[in-house]
């Protein structure tokens, strides 16, 4: 059994250094080796997104910034779309060119025949500390799709208008 | 003092017994479930991706996007479950379980190829590559079970031990500062709005974000736990450890609406003597079904020796 213990030892060990190159290499994260990284950077500002329904909203509203606690429109849950809300927050935050490949992407995702005639609002949600102490988080309107079309928010040129707000 | 460590991790002086080798098989089962599980659910979300935002893994070097196809994703969770079933009824070749790996980390590359990398699935693939290794590297049944639950305990230890050193580089002593764990609560309570389309704080989400100081022991327990995942190695301090490791999943769960399921259900299996506890059943006769099954029919049991 000590042989065991020693070819074992040796295998493990080997697995290890083998860990220790992939993850340094790929920034720390090679499937199923990590460094587990997650919340490791705290109180950094963030970024998600989220999708209200604004077929019913007055177009002057329409993109204009809110609170989370006073969105207009009605609320869409991206799983009865079968959309992950992570990819999703991930598509809207980490894109910098709206290209036309990009904008088509949104509506693909969605399904266009589960749009129909719905005006679907996408917004970029953002939180941060304050120097106050407290949390705040606001929406803002990136792109309006509709079943046959998507527009980009005019005020906007790409993303990183609104990183900078 | 090395040799000793290794000794114990793998177990070399722990008698063989029945309880051990049901406890291994449950084991199996268990990561084959979800080796199968996932090839599924990844391959059937595939579709909806169309462009990669972050490569990982293989995608660094290949590109990824063929696997976008459905003919291709499904055609890769179907080989992944055959030959994890192959290999869990023992139609096998030594490489079996090696292969489904690899072709699983494919499917997560090309799945998780959108922005933000998950860390709930990488347990089951630790534990797959345990198996797999276990399997490829040694003969003896014993040897193969010691072998995998020994190299399980290690990278399980070891992942808690490296996410809490990620946030003592990352942002120093005062991760543990309330405030930060307001900020997640917002954010992942963003998460769940824009899933579900509606979101309430719960009890404890409310009292950490109306009371600052419990909102920083919330985080420094969670934090602590964290740099103690490394007593998973030793079997006398595994039991507590992973007790407190599960408490600290259950607590992420309430406070930041994140669910590692997969990792909670493993904790459960390897962190608790269980094979001890087969082995009193066995004794009492509570299992005498499943022995007498295969007393009666030799091939079975011939088959169940051979692993």
């Amino acid at each position: 059994m000590r042989a065991f213990t020693k070819k074992a030892t040796k295998y493990l060990v080997s697995v290890l250094i083998a860990y220790a190159l992939l993850v340094t290499v790929h920034e720390g994260e090679f499937w199923p080796f990590s460094i587990y990284p997650m919340f490791s950077q705290a109180g950094n500002p963030w970024t998600r997104a989220l999708v209200r329904n604004v077929s019913d909203v007055p177009e002057k509203q329409l993109w204009e910034v809110s609170n989370l606690d006073n969105l207009y429109g009605q609320p869409i849950a991206l799983s009865e779309y079968g959309v992950d809300q992570i990819d999703f927050a991930n598509f809207i935050s980490k894109t910098e060119n709206w290209d036309q490949g990009r904008l088509e992407a949104i509506p693909h995702m969605f399904g266009r025949e589960h749009i129909r005639n719905q005006q679907l609002m996408i917004m970029s949600v953002r939180g941060r500390l304050t120097t106050q102490d407290s949390v705040v988080v606001q929406a803002f309107p990136v792109i309006l799709v509709k079943a046959d079309t998507t527009y980009l928010n005019p005020e906007l040129i790409d993303i990183s208008n609104i990183k900078s707000q | 003092m090395i040799k000793s460590f290794f000794n114990q991790l793998f177990q070399v002086n722990k008698k063989q017994s029945k309880g051990e080798l049901l406890y291994f098989r449950f084991f199996e089962l268990f990561v084959v479930v979800y080796t199968v599980k996932y090839a599924w659910e990844w391959g059937l979300y595939l579709t909806r991706n169309s462009d990669v935002v972050l490569p990982l893994g293989i995608a660094n070097y290949i590109d990824i996007t063929f696997m976008f196809d459905e003919t291709a994703a499904i055609a890769n969770a179907m080989l992944i479950s055959i030959l994890c079933l192959l290999s869990f009824f023992r139609v096998q070749f030594k490489w079996q379980y090696l292969l489904a790996l690899i072709l699983l980390h494919v499917q997560f590359a090309a799945r998780y190829s959108q922005g933000e990398i998950p860390h709930s699935m990488n347990m089951i693939g630790i534990s797959l590559m345990a198996i797999a290794l276990g399997f490829l590297l040694f003969e003896k049944r014993k040897e193969i079970i010691r072998f995998t639950f020994g190299f399980v305990y290690f990278y399980v230890g070891l992942s808690y031990f490296s996410a809490a050193i990620c946030k003592l580089v990352g942002t120093g002593f005062t991760w543990a500062d309330g405030r930060h764990l307001w900020l997640w609560i917002a954010e992942k309570g963003t998460d769940i709005l824009s899933r579900t389309g509606e979101f309430q704080l719960n009890w404890l989400q409310e009292a950490a974000l109306s009371s600052l100081a419990l909102a920083t022991v919330i985080l420094l327990i969670g934090w602590i736990t964290e740099f103690s995942g490394v007593l998973v190695w030793w079997t006398k301090t595994r039991p507590y450890v992973v007790t407190a490791i599960i408490a600290m999943h259950i607590g992420i769960t309430l406070t930041m609406n994140i669910r590692f399921d997969a990792y909670v259900l493993e904790l459960i299996i390897i962190g608790y003597p269980w094979d001890q506890l087969i082995n009193r059943c066995i004794g009492k006769g509570y299992l005498s079904t499943i022995f007498n099954y295969t007393r009666v029919q030799p091939s079975r049991r011939e088959s169940l020796e051979k692993l």
